[in-house]
């Protein structure tokens, strides 16, 4: 009976999420991983100045798909106070460690622009 | 900005009970949370020497959660008669948690008809707020409730000068009933500096503190308070009064550094 | 299944943080197996918080079933509404419809109110009579209004002084009443105790009505009158105003009596602390608050009116299963902004999310950033980074803070050109609406 249990809730699972997980191969739980997944969750906030996944192009300029390197270059930069003409990115960015944005140059470099 | 010097207007006692009413409703009450707080407390041991305190009988109202430890609402109750011969003679506050824990110590007598006080304070971080009363049958009773201050900037007070130094507000219930018991409001503007805080050049700001206040009814003291350097800027302190009779209320403030300033206001008892 | 538009499955993976079936195997399932295809989520509230939590949580689990529960049809932000008080942008601005989440998520919108919460039901009483299921429930209610505990100041007297806290038709009144205001009348905004929504409102508000006055009105006179002896973001507001608007705006704090008892709403006067009495050609009541009544029908209200909630996850410590995010919890240091309803709701959002497929929430961080308007080409702000520390909601050391001080005219511009950028980019995060669209 437990076995029944178990096994209907794993498949009501699968079918929760069917959209997502249909045809997915299985990653390997490495750190990349779980870095990728916190940069998700530290990335929400930055939707909303920039717009959902940082796409919006407004005078806050839009930061999904724009190069890695240049995207981390401007956060150490805003992070050290290094970036002329910044306003509240400097204030910011020192919330978060250089793990963190370098994990968050990375995602919104893989998300596609507008 | 018109200039309200020692200003003394109506106010219905009714009104003082609702505005006690939505203080209190500011924050819940609790059951001593640490009923050995004060044992922690060194100048509370001190002053209890062998005696045990009885705990709860004292109500303490602080917000749960600040953003600005250096102007916290405090409101202290004492469950107590207060007839002759069977009063709250001295209430004690500490904060247990500051560089140096002691608020204030406040003497009631009866014409005061209960002990309580609603101030303002200041908490150098999370912490116990404690409260002794000692009644004039030498019982002690004790409080403690537990205030986290978060540190945020979106409420960063700005350490500026006080203007007006040494001016005084005062506001009594203009007309009482015998026997009935009306608010007194007052506050010195004053900084309260603490002697622990550095000018823009770096020289440590000399302690300056407002240290007693005491308040007469027609020569007979209602209350009298020694203040510390954890009372916020501004010293604020609503208590009550109970006057059988008509008569005038005197109010006198000291500071450590030798200045005083004084007030009056009169109350009709029919 | 439905796929939703935009998402790649890589993507959905991700944001979900499901790594594989391997790791469906081992979870422990919260919920009876025949409900998990159908797992239902009833959000009450569209504004910054609502709204959000409804669109990400169809965003990281498309199948969830979510409906979200608003009265309005168009809903109005309480951000922005100084800027058309001060005459600098139009009502209609301010308003954002459901297309997007109904259209492009899927997500079911039902404009009611939702009138009671059931939590052994696991149930909600919509003001037409319906009731809706829930498996977890989200609450976004903002605040209400604690009527009366400002002596005089009840409903009736909202009617003549209107408190314009809430984004709507007490906004334009306030507006109608400024229009109406002979030039050298005097202006009065009363502003409470701690904690409120949006802390720098007030400051701004007058600054905006300091604007419009200067321009339409010049003899007129705004006396702030407050119950705190500080504010958000003080030293800028006050350094904004001397530069701006010369000694027009009178702020008068606590310590000065400041501290208002009583309003006489038909009079257009109030009474102070210790007694002064001063009249209005146009009174601003910003009275006490608390979290919106839906919460205290629900249980998850304390003493205090406000929401204690579980620092991670937002969800109630009271009642199991309903999550409280925005202006109605106590997330101190986290301020009662927009901005931070919108990222508590996503936070929420992937908590419940992970909760439903049985997995750990993630371990969150949250960022703020408050836009003020002092004038047309003057924005300032204070931005925070939020944690959670020894079980408790933090702000980041040596993180966040305010503008700096005596900076040039160019730094104030840039920061109110992002000012209006930062409204069109939380809108199209929360309703998907896009500015001029």
């Amino acid at each position: 009976m437990k076995q029944i249990l178990l096994t209907a809730g794993v498949l009501a699972v699968a079918a929760l999420f069917a959209g997502v997980l249909v045809q997915s191969a299985p990653e390997p739980e490495s750190g990349e991983v779980v870095l990728a997944d916190r940069a998700a969750v530290i990335a929400q906030s930055c939707a909303a100045c920039h717009g959902t996944e940082g796409r919006l192009v407004t005078a806050i300029p839009p930061i999904a798909g724009r190069p890695e390197a240049v995207l981390h270059a401007q956060l150490v930069a805003f992070k050290k106070d290094q970036m002329p003409g910044a306003t509240v990115m400097p204030r910011l960015a020192k919330g978060f460690t250089d793990e963190e944005l370098a994990a968050l140059a990375r995602y919104f470099s893989e998300l596609p622009p507008e | 900005m018109k200039k309200a010097v020692a200003s003394v207007r109506a106010w219905a006692g009714r009104r003082g009970a609702l505005a006690l009413a939505a203080l209190l409703m500011a924050a819940p009450a609790s059951a001593a949370r640490s009923p050995e707080s004060w044992d922690r407390i060194a100048p509370a041991r001190e002053l209890l020497g062998d005696a045990k305190p009885r705990a709860g009988g004292i109500e303490l109202r602080l917000p749960a959660v600040t953003q600005d430890g250096s102007s916290v609402p405090l409101t202290v109750r004492v469950d107590h008669p207060m007839e002759e011969g069977n009063f709250v003679e001295a209430l004690y506050l500490f904060a247990s948690g500051n560089p140096s824990p002691e608020l204030a110590e406040i003497r009631f007598t009866p014409l005061a008809g209960e002990a309580r006080i609603d101030t303002r304070i200041r908490l150098d971080g999370s912490q116990t707020v404690v409260a002794l009363a000692r009644t004039s049958r030498g019982e002690w009773l004790a409080g403690a409730r537990e205030v986290r201050v978060t540190v945020s900037g979106c409420n960063s007070r700005s350490a500026g000068s006080v203007e007006n130094l040494m001016e005084v507000r005062v506001r009594a219930p203009d007309r009482l009933r015998a026997g009935q018991t009306g608010d007194v409001r007052t506050l010195i503007n004053h900084p309260m500096e603490t002697g622990l805080r550095a000018d823009a050049e770096g020289r440590v700001i000399p302690e300056r503190i407002v240290r007693t206040f005491r308040v007469e009814f027609e020569g007979r003291t209602v209350l009298e308070a020694r203040y510390y350097r954890a009372m916020a800027a501004n010293p604020y302190l609503l208590f009550p009064v109970a006057p059988e009779r008509s008569g005038t209320l005197s109010f006198f403030w000291k500071e450590d550094a030798g200045e005083s300033v004084t007030a009056e206001a009169s109350i009709r008892v029919s | 299944m439905k796929a939703i538009p935009g998402i790649s499955r890589r993507e959905a993976l991700r944001l979900l943080g499901v790594v594989g079936a391997g790791s469906l195997l081992g979870a422990a399932l919260p919920l009876k197996a025949r409900s998990l295809g159908s797992a239902r989520v009833v959000v009450v509230g569209g504004g910054f918080g609502g709204a959000t939590a409804a669109k990400y949580l169809k965003r990281f689990a498309p199948s969830l079933d979510v409906t979200l529960v608003e009265p309005q049809r168009r809903f109005y932000t309480c951000p922005f509404t100084n800027l058309y008080l001060g005459g600098l942008r139009d009502f209609e601005s301010l308003g954002h419809d459901y297309r997007q989440l109904t259209d492009h998520y899927g997500v079911t919108v039902v404009h009611e109110r939702a009138e009671a919460v059931d939590t052994e039901r696991k149930e909600i009483r919509l003001s037409g009579g319906a009731a809706l299921s829930w498996d977890r429930l989200v609450l976004s209610p903002g605040i209400d209004f604690r009527w009366g505990e400002l002596e005089g100041y009840d409903e009736a007297a909202a009617v003549k002084a209107p408190h314009a806290w809430k984004a709507g038709p007490q906004t334009m009144l306030l507006r109608r009443q400024l229009e109406a205001m002979p030039d050298g009348g005097t202006f009065i905004l009363v502003a409470p105790d701690n904690p409120f929504r949006c802390p720098p409102g007030p400051y701004e508000r007058v600054s905006m009505i300091a604007h419009y006055l200067r321009t339409e009105k010049p003899r007129s006179k705004i006396l702030l009158l407050d119950a705190k002896d500080s504010f958000s973001k003080q030293g800028l507001f006050m350094e904004g105003w001397k530069e701006n608007y010369g000694d027009l705006i009178e702020w008068v704090p606590r310590s000065s009596d400041g501290r208002v008892l009583r309003v006489d709403a038909g009079r257009l006067e109030v009474e102070t602390e210790f007694g002064e009495i001063h009249r209005a050609d146009v009174l601003n009541v910003v009275p006490p608050q608390k979290a919106g009544f839906i919460a205290e029908r629900a249980g998850v209200a304390d003493e205090t009116g406000w929401v204690p909630v579980n620092p991670k996850t937002f969800e109630s410590t009271r009642v199991p299963g309903i999550y409280v995010i925005g202006d109605a919890t106590q997330a101190a240091p986290m301020p009662k902004s927009g901005f931070v309803a919108n990222t508590q709701a996503k936070i929420t959002a992937r908590a419940i999310a992970a909760d439903l497929a049985g997995k750990a929430p993630p371990d969150p961080k949250w960022a703020n950033t408050c836009y003020s308007l002092i004038a047309p080409g003057w924005g300032i702000t204070v931005a925070g980074v939020y944690d959670v520390h020894d079980g408790n909601l933090r702000e980041v050391p040596d993180s966040g803070g305010v503008s700096p001080l005596g900076a040039d005219r160019s730094f104030r511009a840039r920061e109110a050109t992002y000012a209006e950028a930062w409204y069109a980019g939380i809108a199209h995060d929360t309703w998907g609406t896009r500015p001029g669209a």
